[in-house]
């Protein structure tokens, strides 16, 4: 396994709501997606991942359901609310802005 | 299910040693489900499956720390938390009663101490005073130029022109305080009367309970006279009856209506025992008749401050205006100024420095509390090391726990406060005897919620303090050697020094305390062992006071005491009585006028010398045993047609005749406008403490009650029988000659004495006890932590002994340990006092602050305590068995 990049607690929740934009998961299944998407740069710990999950919950941009699955098992399934969408849009502007900040100081000239 | 997973869930079900919540179970099914979908995962990538499950735990991290964290990211679980730390605490406490049973004693100790000085405080310092905006109240006095304490009476004159020319009061009134005879309602009987300028009741922002206050009108001289009565009054002599108001009562002979009722709490002046009729200046028979004499004091002033003007200025504004008085009227006001005096200091007086020394007494035994409390919860905190790392093994953060043992402390906390309310309720309720009377008059003492808060807020800072070094020295960093070692190293260094710093603060607080104490006790049995001058056992007296409308002249004064004195020495076992007024220790203060000695030179303005002056009936000093040093006592020659005579005291012999015979001299003095009396000095006695037992005796002057008759006086009656067999028969003494005179304040001349010195001994009463109580906490204090110091060192002491150390060597160890801890307690609290005392000095009689009796005292009986504390351990040490300590870890 590649050693993961640090991820700003910030950053986290973003890729969170982000891949839960997308369709409803659960916990593993986000891990999963986020590490597949990146092509393995991102990889959050389970330790990690669950308490940003339930933060995100208490926030109120995710909310959490409990479905059963096709083998008849028991899981938690998180989807995005509408404040969430809208924490998203506000989190990934700010990303934007930061991000091109960033490029335009490092793609200086040297002289 | 597949049986590993069964084997998954039943440890995490053990280990879920909370609460079994929805949201719980909920967290643990996601995570199981985890890593479930993880152990499948690898398991599809081809590990085996308990290879597969095992990286999946692996992956997921601590389980029982995710859910930790999870918990923690919902937030809501604060409520929660606490609940649970209250329930656990509890449990924690139940299973160790012993330790609880002390740490709530020894705080309930300090808590109630400090809550019973607080209501106190409370009660005289901080109540507001029901007035609207007290601060601005003041009291104006006449005082003579060099004798700025000598506070007097204004003249009505002096009351008028300062009220309509001074620009920096808002309000002015006046106010004035005697006895009336109230008849025609039972009984006739004496009542405090309040004579005021109406303004008064506005300035004071007093409503009444029923009816009108005085007015304007009624003030002016002419008006019909009307009054008000106190609430108390109204219920015990006319059954609260409405239909009162509008009715007449009589004093002293006049009618007056009644207009309205002042209530109960309406206390002014908080200085007197409380008044019972209110009556405007114009009408009363004694001071209306004096309202016209410009040179005769007879009301207090009060005023409030204008806004924005300081009591300082408002002296200098005063001030000018009194000597403006004083160039225009030159006979009558000449060597006068005014004083103004804010209205609660002289309230409150001398009471703020002793009360403020109490409190500052009581704080330190609550420190030494604490203190003990601390060294008891550091053992626990040690002891308790294991179940510490345990909840930590299993994901408690740091934060946790120390909110946890927080928790813990603040319901130890809670339980002291509320034991120590009880007997702070308690022992306020045992010391009310022992309350100075100027106190009690102020407010009643009760514990109402002001105290309550404080008693609660005391109680949980105190716990909060005391138990948070152990808290956070009972998160230890490394985890394993703690589960090892069962926690009995953790902390031991920093817990060590700890320990001895507590018991050194302990000693030397213990030892300010007690010479606090002793100073105190010693001033109180130096005071009581003064002689005043006079022989106070055996006698009796009792007020007799002729109303105005009865008998008016002085001539009629003269003839109903010497009636009096008659009836009384007919009587079997009254003739040993005399009249007198005022009597020594008189509860309204010593009289004292100025007086000149014939052929001295005139002195200058404002240094006329004074006296305090008594007139007294001829067998007075007989029956007080005040011993007759030169000349002769007053006899039935010193009639009222013969020449005048005065007998004085040594003290002024001494001061004004130093090198001369007295006997023979002129001295002229009288109450105003007679002031030009001469009399010739018959006699000399002895010097008499007729103010206070604390203040050396000054000059005085007793001049025959046949030739300066009063209204009134003080029966005195020397004999073996009981007071009132004694009242009795000056009752029927009285009633022989007048059937409606009432004789009131029974008393004998010791409580008067004794009720002098009520403050000394009230200051030493309680500070002697807390004193007291600190020792024992300080002993108790040092005995644990020796103990703890000799417990730790076991190990050490079998070693010593196997190595050929005898069993008094290891005694001396220890011994010394212990008190080397004690004389650095005992040296820095000396230090602590020889500095600290001198904030007392105004408190102590008869000894200097750094008294050598008092601290030689104390520092042996600290030392005796220390030694019996220590003996204890030491002994148990040296009976330890070589063999058994040495294997002891």
């Amino acid at each position: 396994m590649s050693k993961p990049s640090d991820l700003v607690q910030g950053t986290l929740d973003m890729l969170l709501l982000k891949i839960l934009a997308l369709e409803p998961l659960n916990g593993f299944a986000v891990s999963q997606r986020l590490q597949q998407v990146s092509g393995d740069i991102l990889q959050v710990s389970d330790g990690s991942l669950y308490p940003a999950l339930h933060k995100l919950e208490q926030e109120g941009w995710i909310t959490a359901e409990w479905k059963k699955s096709a083998q008849g098992r028991r899981a938690k399934y998180y989807s995005l609310t509408r404040l969430g969408r809208r924490q998203l849009e506000k989190e990934a502007n700010n990303w934007d802005r930061l991000s091109n900040a960033i490029t335009r100081v490092v793609k200086l000239k040297e002289a | 299910m597949k049986p590993e997973h069964w084997l998954y869930t039943i440890p995490l079900r053990l280990r879920s040693l909370f609460r079994r919540s929805p949201a719980d179970q909920e967290l643990d099914e996601e995570l199981r489900d985890h890593v479930e979908r993880t152990t499948e995962h690898y398991a599809a990538q081809g590990m085996v499956w308990p290879e597969a499950r095992r990286m999946a735990l692996l992956k997921l991290g601590g389980v029982e720390q995710t859910k930790e964290k999870c918990r923690e990211a919902r937030q809501v679980n604060w409520i929660l938390d606490l609940v649970q730390d209250l329930r656990y605490g509890l449990r924690i406490l139940q299973k160790a009663p012993g330790f609880t049973a002390v740490a709530v004693l020894t705080l309930a100790l300090g808590i109630g101490a400090n809550t019973a000085i607080f209501s106190i405080v409370d009660a005289v310092l901080l109540r507001a005073l029901p007035y609207r905006h007290p601060e601005q109240l003041v009291l104006l006095f006449n005082v003579p130029l060099q004798q700025p304490d000598a506070l007097a009476s204004l003249s009505y004159r002096d009351f008028r022109t300062y009220r309509e020319q001074n620009r920096v009061f808002s309000e002015m009134a006046g106010n004035a305080f005697h006895d009336l005879t109230l008849t025609g309602a039972g009984e006739p009987f004496v009542v405090n009367t309040a004579v005021v300028t109406p303004e008064i009741f506005a300035l004071l922002n007093a409503q009444p309970l029923a009816g009108r206050t005085l007015l304007p009108e009624d003030g002016q001289q002419g008006a019909a006279p009307v009054a008000m009565l106190s609430e108390n009054l109204w219920r015990s002599r006319f059954g609260a009856n409405p239909g009162l108001i509008g009715q007449s009562i009589t004093l002293d002979m006049r009618p007056f209506t009644v207009v309205g009722v002042l209530p109960a709490n309406f206390r002014y002046p908080e200085s007197l025992p409380r008044q019972d009729v209110w009556i405007a200046v114009a009408q009363d028979p004694l001071t209306g008749p004096l309202m016209s004499r410009p040179g005769v004091g007879i009301l207090g002033g009060i005023a409030r401050l204008k806004t924005g003007v300081t009591v300082e200025q408002a002296q200098a504004g005063m001030k000018t205006l009194a000597a403006r008085m004083a160039q225009e009227f030159p006979a009558e006001d000449a060597e006068l100024t005014v004083r103004v005096e804010p209205y609660r200091q002289f309230v409150v007086g001398n009471l703020k420095s002793s009360l403020l020394i109490l409190l500052g007494a009581v704080g330190l035994v609550l420190f030494i509390a604490c203190a003990n409390i601390a060294n008891l919860l550091l053992s626990r905190a040690t002891s308790r090391g294991r179940e510490i790392a345990v909840r930590i093994a299993l994901g408690a953060g740091n934060a946790r726990i120390v909110r946890q043992l927080l928790t813990e402390s603040a319901l130890l906390g809670l339980l002291g406060g509320v034991a120590g309310v009880l007997l702070a309720v308690g022992g306020v309720w045992v010391l009310r005897p022992f309350v100075p009377p100027d106190v009690t008059q102020i407010s009643s003492i009760h514990v109402g919620s002001a105290v309550l808060a404080f008693a609660l807020l005391l109680s949980l800072a105190a716990a909060l303090g005391v138990g948070l070094a152990p808290a956070l020295l009972a998160t230890p960093s490394n985890l394993q050697s703690n589960i090892r070692e069962g926690g009995e190293r953790t902390g031991r260094r920093g817990g060590h020094r700890v320990r001895s710093f507590l018991a050194i603060a302990e000693m030397s607080l213990a030892t300010v305390l007690l010479i606090a104490g002793g100073l105190l006790i010693r001033s109180l049995a130096l005071v009581t062992s003064v002689h005043p001058g006079f022989d106070a056992t055996e006698i009796t007296s009792a007020e007799i006071s002729l109303p105005q409308f009865q008998y008016s002249t002085p001539q009629q004064w003269e003839t109903f005491s010497r009636e009096l004195l008659a009836a009384l020495h007919a009587q079997p076992g009254l003739q040993d009585s005399a009249l007198a007024a005022p009597l020594p220790m008189d509860r309204q203060g010593a009289a004292s006028l100025r007086f000149s000695i014939v052929g001295n030179l005139p002195a200058t303005p404002g240094n006329s010398p004074a006296a305090d002056y008594t007139t007294v009936s001829p067998g007075y000093f007989d029956v007080l045993r005040i011993p007759l040093l030169r000349g002769r006592l007053f006899s039935e020659q010193d009639g009222p047609s013969h020449p005048k005579a005065v007998i004085i005291s040594e003290a002024l012999a001494q001061r004004y005749f130093p090198n001369e015979d007295p006997i023979g001299k002129q001295m002229r003095f009288g109450f105003p406008p007679n002031s030009d009396v001469s009399r010739g000095i018959v006699g000399v006695v002895g010097d008499v403490r007729n103010d206070r037992l604390s203040r050396r005796p000054g000059p005085m002057m007793y001049v025959p009650f046949a030739q300066a008759p009063l209204w009134g006086g003080e029966v005195v009656v020397r004999s073996s029988l009981s007071p009132s067999s004694v009242a009795a028969a000056i009752r029927q003494s009285v009633y022989s000659i007048d059937r409606n005179l009432p004789v009131t304040d029974v008393g004998t001349l010791a409580d008067a004495l004794g009720r002098s010195i009520s403050q000394e001994r009230f200051r030493a009463l309680l500070l002697g006890s807390f004193s007291a109580l600190a020792l024992l906490l300080a002993g108790v204090g040092i005995f644990g932590v020796l103990s703890y110091f000799a417990a730790q060192r076991t190990h050490e002491i079998g070693v010593r002994m196997a190595l050929g150390a005898q069993r008094w060597d290891v005694l001396r160890l220890v011994l010394g340990q212990g008190m080397k801890l004690a004389m650095l307690g005992l040296s820095a609290g000396v230090i602590a006092a020889l500095l600290l005392t001198r904030l007392m000095v105004s408190l102590l009689y008869g000894v200097t602050p750094t008294d050598p009796l008092t601290f030689a005292a104390v520092v042996l009986v600290l030392l005796t305590v220390a030694l019996t504390a220590c003996y204890l351990p030491a002994r148990r040490a040296m009976r330890v068995d070589p063999m058994v300590a040495l294997r002891y870890e």
